[in-house]
């Protein structure tokens, strides 16, 4: 296990020369408080101290639209599977993007395996990012344990005032951190400086609903026909954002997308959304889904109840990004707490 | 034998027409597919015979354009509604807020009696329409994937989720948050949210989704402080027609 630090004043300048070498994409402000993770050429161009962005870095993994295959039938039928794949290196990923990234690995790994996602994921490089205070009051990253790192990164790095301190994870992790002599190693008084970051923190992220972790299976296990469901699905527009933002949902369409000569052409995976209203409709015009309240239960069973039976796992990270979007203000930490509430 | 296609307008700006002459490179592939026997922008010939495919803009406004329309349905295999006029009445439709003799005599004056016209209709509300390409003007792609659905004998049918849908996909910052009103959230998608991601609102000139949360929009722009009048107003611009009959 290595740890190294960084003067933060420098810390410009080493993205910048990561940036010079291969593709890197960071936090950049959008406005309005908001941002969003893009490509960047100059370290200064990335914000270190951002909220949850627009949309998750799964956007990388798995994007809005990807080439599965392409085929051509002028002589019979041909076809041929693609992998679009891009080298690059994901800077400041907050832990609960860590966490959902985790999610998409557990789902696209399950058999059969998914492998243009896989292909894609190895090409990804992550270097996480610590946040030493809350980013508003819509995350709920202590109740879901995502507020301190738990893997899944290269490099992890944690403000400690002048300087960053990083955990290098991985042999990829290794050589990020010879880049352009930056790093030097740690030594005791950053570790008892790391310490104090982390006691601070534990101070402050606790306790964002008034319930435990271990509870929410019992609690969703008696939800099926409460009423809160009705109430917010009165509220919701199916606007989709809550499962666009979300780093967890990972539902597809798949469509053909023919070339001009109708003879050749492309398939393409487009995100899709339990939310819409084509989602669970079939043949027919039948919908299994039909009503607003029944969509939104579905939203958050797939994060707290049908995850837990399959992968033995949660599938909301805690972000807040569900809430912070929603025009109807449907909010997810209000939503457990009524549930709560209820069955209790 | 190439298909036979014609493009016809009724009542609209003929911009979707302008769309079409601007596919640029696409043209030119498409021109490889049809045999474009009419299109008045583009080509002075005409042609009264049987056709594959009737591309119609614009929306039907007088008995005349009635009894055209039907001529057209008549010796057409597919027809195609393309642009807000032909597919939900668009903006042709706010005729349709007032007595229409009232209307008339606004636009037209001491010669009103002149000019004889009946309610606006989308193209489905007159005859049977089997493609729809939505939107003011139309987004080329969309227009190039309903032609291409056409001519392999496929159904196309257009996204019934709200814009907001692409909007996000596009991960532009949220309108609402810039304070600014926008149609999104019940306007059916489809236009890759071309719109807001120039920097625009969303007018809602695709009509709207088939199943609007009208109760909870209110709720919506209530908390934004937006008064409910601007936004019916906002609404009536392209979907005026709407409350006449039933659109895709």
């Amino acid at each position: 296990m290595r740890y190294v630090t960084i003067p933060a004043d420098k810390m410009a300048d080493y993205i910048t020369a990561l940036a010079r070498r291969q593709k890197v994409v960071a936090p950049v402000e959008k406005g309005k408080g908001q941002f969003a993770f893009e490509p960047i050429s100059e370290g200064r161009e990335a914000t270190l101290t951002y909220i949850p962005t627009i949309l998750p870095p799964k956007k990388f993994f798995m994007p809005q639209y990807e080439t599965l295959l392409e085929y051509d039938l002028h002589e019979g039928q041909k076809m041929q599977a693609v992998v679009e794949l891009e080298e690059m290196v994901l800077f400041g990923v907050h832990t609960c993007d860590l966490a959902g990234i985790a999610c998409l690995n557990t789902v696209f790994s399950d058999r059969p395996k998914d492998l243009n996602y896989l292909i894609r994921k190895n090409k990804i490089v992550i270097i996480g990012l610590e946040c030493v205070a809350y980013c508003d009051e819509y995350a709920s990253c202590a109740l879901m344990n995502n507020h301190l790192p738990n893997g899944g990164y290269d490099l992890f790095l944690t403000p400690l005032g002048d300087r960053y301190i990083g955990h290098v994870n991985t042999y990829i992790g290794d050589s990020l951190v010879e880049e352009g002599g930056f790093f030097r190693d740690a030594t005791g008084a950053d570790f008892a400086a790391l310490e104090e970051v982390r006691r601070r923190k534990r101070e402050v992220f606790h306790d964002e609903v008034p319930i435990d972790l271990d509870e929410i299976p019992r609690i969703f296990a008696h939800s099926l026909r409460t009423t809160i469901w009705k109430e917010i699905g009165d509220r919701c527009l199916s606007c989709g954002n809550c499962t666009n933002v979300c780093p967890t949902c990972y539902c597809f369409d798949i469509v053909d997308k023919p070339n001009l000569d109708l003879k050749s052409g492309r398939r393409i995976r487009v995100w899709d959304s339990c939310q819409n209203e084509r989602f669970a409709k079939i043949a027919g015009g039948e919908s299994f889904r039909k009503e607003r309240s029944s969509r939104k239960r579905h939203r958050f069973f797939r994060k707290f109840r049908y995850p837990v039976d399959r992968f033995g796992k949660f599938f909301c990270t805690g972000c807040g990004r569900c809430s912070r979007t929603c025009m109807a203000r449907i909010n997810l930490k209000e939503t457990l707490a009524q549930l709560a509430r209820e069955y209790v | 034998m190439k298909p036979r296609i014609a493009f016809f307008d009724f009542a609209c700006c003929e911009g979707c027409q302008l769309q079409v002459a601007n596919l640029g490179e696409a043209l030119l592939d498409v021109l490889k597919l049809v045999d474009v026997v009419e299109f008045r922008e583009v080509m002075s010939e005409k042609w009264a015979g049987p056709l594959d495919i009737a591309v119609v803009e614009g929306s039907i406004t007088t008995k005349e354009a009635v009894e055209r329309i039907e001529k057209i349905r008549a010796r057409s295999r597919i027809l195609i509604a393309y642009g807000s006029c032909a597919t939900i009445g668009g903006v042709n439709g706010m005729k349709n807020r007032s007595p229409l003799e009232e209307i008339r005599r606004t636009v037209y004056g001491e010669h009103a009696h002149t000019f004889p016209t009946i309610a606006t209709r989308p193209v489905d509300q007159v005859v049977k329409v089997d493609y729809y390409v939505h939107g003011c003007p139309i987004w080329p792609p969309e227009f190039i994937e309903v032609l291409q659905a056409a001519l392999q004998g496929v159904p196309c049918f257009p996204p019934d989720h709200a814009v907001c849908v692409e909007c996000k996909l596009n991960e532009n910052v949220c309108l609402y948050d810039k304070g600014v009103t926008c149609l999104g959230p019940v306007t059916r998608a489809g236009c890759n949210s071309w719109c807001t991601n120039n920097g625009n609102i969303c007018y809602g000139c695709r009509g709207l989704v088939s199943n609007p949360n009208t109760k909870g929009a209110m709720d919506v722009l209530a908390r934004y402080r937006i008064p409910l009048e601007l936004v019916l107003n906002k609404m009536s611009m392209y979907n005026a027609c709407r409350e006449q009959g039933k659109t895709p």
